[in-house]
């Protein structure tokens, strides 16, 4: 199998740029943006009859048992991985005797991705696989992107999550009225240079400092303390408290300069995350890792590869 | 045609079958009327319509009815979506569907039939009567099955089905007249014909029915060909 080429043509409300976008097979890709651009990527996508959109919407065989309908779908797809190794895999040994209409929303997740990858479509799209599933489940869905990398099936992934974009593919693009856009993609290797400010004035007014946000014509002084994590968006950052996000008007360089001080890291190119605020390090399978944080929304930051050493420095892990 | 895919649903169905509590019911009905009618017979045995009324209802509350629910509820569901790749592999589900269909049918028919008497149903040419009429029903539930959009709407369409040819010997108590035209055409249905032919072995009432079940078939194939350009 090779990769594939998806093109898509312009939306019918027009929103939807004109997209062609070529799938390696050997790696994920994923597309962010909003849900309103979403619908229509999908719609766009499905206009091709031959591509089958992952998305949790059909209907499972609910009166019958988690094993029954594995071993349902493992017989109609013909699939060559033995249906223990199935069941292994995506963790479903556990609840095999439960009926569907019992199970937890993980649980039924993880029959949606085994009958996904049982029916092994070429190429695989996702749409928010990962969305109101806990972290056991996103694990064995890491685990089946890698199976299908391995067996050279490209696979697209849709989210309006920028954390699950960056938690689940190799590359990534943002889509907007404007086009398709790469995001930087975070090798670590490459660290920005940062803009050398005046040290002295920061420090000077450390204890009173307050970060401006401007939300409309008013400007939102906020305590560092109240800030759950800074992201970055079109070079610009945004300050996420919770369920709101803030523009400021500086890049996130600046903002790691003045907030170092505070508790605040660079976890990852594209966030600072506050240390106070962490909850708790999440290790995936893929070896790759995320912070939760301990607010009502509970969100899950990416964390570099590179920066792991620096966090596990600070709180004196090994 | 793709007989692993064939035996995934039989398999799949016929547990379904055992946990829906809706087309579990079904069969009991025949059996529940035929025991009732086996003590109302005493020693000389049931009329032959009334026995070919348990047949007719029999195919109508168990055939037909669980085929058009059983693709009732996919289509509601949306169970099927992502299953179905080619027009083959549409014909896999109805011929697993329509198996495990048989297989209860086969079972009810049976029971039903060793309560009231079985012995007048066991001669060739009536066991051909009886399949022939079973694909009758089984043709109009797959065709109903495939334009019904949830299970609630199935029991408006099961009544005409059951009314119309599942009680058709009834129509002789509605005190019509006996040449009036809704019983001239009574006759014409498949059960009468079977009734016929059980009573005089013509073959030609034989083929009225084998008309009837064709005429079906197209039934389905309409349907079949409509929803495949809907969607």
């Amino acid at each position: 199998m090779t990769g594939f080429i998806l093109n898509c043509e312009t939306g019918k409300s027009g929103t939807l740029p004109p997209i062609s976008l070529s799938l390696n097979e050997s790696s994920t890709t994923a597309i962010y943006s909003d849900t309103d651009m979403q619908a229509e990527l999908i719609d766009a996508i499905q206009q091709n009859r031959n591509i089958t959109v992952f998305n949790r919407k059909e209907g499972l065989y609910d009166r019958l048992t988690v094993m029954d309908n594995v071993t349902f779908y493992h017989k109609w797809f013909g699939c060559s991985v033995p249906l223990p190794e199935i069941l292994v895999s995506f963790e479903l040994q556990m609840c095999a005797k439960k009926p569907l209409k019992k199970c937890s929303q993980s649980e039924m997740s993880r029959v949606y991705y085994a009958k996904y990858f049982m029916m092994n479509p070429h190429p695989m799209v996702f749409q928010e696989p990962i969305h109101g599933v806990d972290i056991k489940t996103i694990n064995t869905f890491i685990n089946m992107l890698k199976k299908v990398a391995d067996n050279q099936t490209p696979a697209l992934i849709l989210v309006s999550n920028m954390e699950h974009a960056l938690l689940l593919s190799d590359i990534t693009y943002k889509l907007q009225e404007k086009g398709l856009q790469e995001m930087e993609v975070d090798t670590g290797e490459k660290d920005e240079i940062i803009p050398e400010t005046e040290p002295a004035s920061t420090l000077t007014t450390a204890k009173l400092f307050k970060i401006p946000a401007k939300i409309e014509d008013k400007v939102i002084l906020f305590d560092p303390m109240e800030i759950d994590y800074i992201e970055s968006q079109d070079g610009k950052a945004r300050i996420v408290i919770n369920h709101e996000s803030f523009s400021l008007d500086s890049t996130l360089a600046e903002i790691e300069k003045k907030l170092e001080v505070y508790g605040f890291y660079r976890c990852h190119r594209s966030y600072i995350v506050n240390l106070q605020k962490v909850r708790e390090i999440i290790t995936w399978s893929k070896n790759t890792y995320s912070l939760r944080m301990d607010n009502p929304a509970k969100s899950t930051i990416p964390l570099s590869r590179t920066k792991i050493q620096g966090i596990q420095d600070m709180f004196n892990l090994k | 045609m793709n007989t692993q895919r064939i035996g995934a649903i039989f398999e799949k169905d016929l547990k379904d079958f055992m946990k829906n509590m809706m087309l579990l019911t079904m069969p009991i009905i025949p059996i529940i009327l035929s025991l009732i009618y086996s003590r109302l017979g005493g020693d000389e045995g049931l009329p032959v319509p009334m026995l070919y009324l348990i047949v007719g209802v029999a195919f109508s509350s168990v055939t037909a009815s669980s085929m058009m629910t059983m693709m009732a509820e996919e289509n509601e569901k949306k169970t099927l979506r992502g299953l179905m790749m080619s027009p083959a592999s549409f014909m896999d589900i109805i011929i697993g569907k329509s198996l495990v269909v048989g297989l209860m049918t086969l079972i009810a028919l049976t029971l039903s039939l060793l309560f009231i008497g079985i012995e007048p149903f066991l001669k060739i040419q009536v066991i051909i009567g009886l399949v022939l009429l079973f694909l009758f029903f089984l043709f109009l539930g797959i065709g109903i099955g495939l334009f019904t959009k949830s299970v609630a709407a199935t029991s408006a369409y099961l009544m005409p089905v059951m009314f119309l040819f599942g009680f058709t010997p009834m129509m002789g108590f509605l005190g019509l007249e006996e040449d009036s035209i809704v019983i001239k055409i009574a006759d014409l249905f498949p059960l009468m014909q079977l009734i016929n032919m059980h009573e005089t072995e013509s073959w030609m009432s034989m083929g009225v029915v084998a008309i009837w079940t064709l005429a079906a078939a197209i039934f389905t194939y309409i349907c079949f060909k409509k929803e495949r350009t809907d969607d």
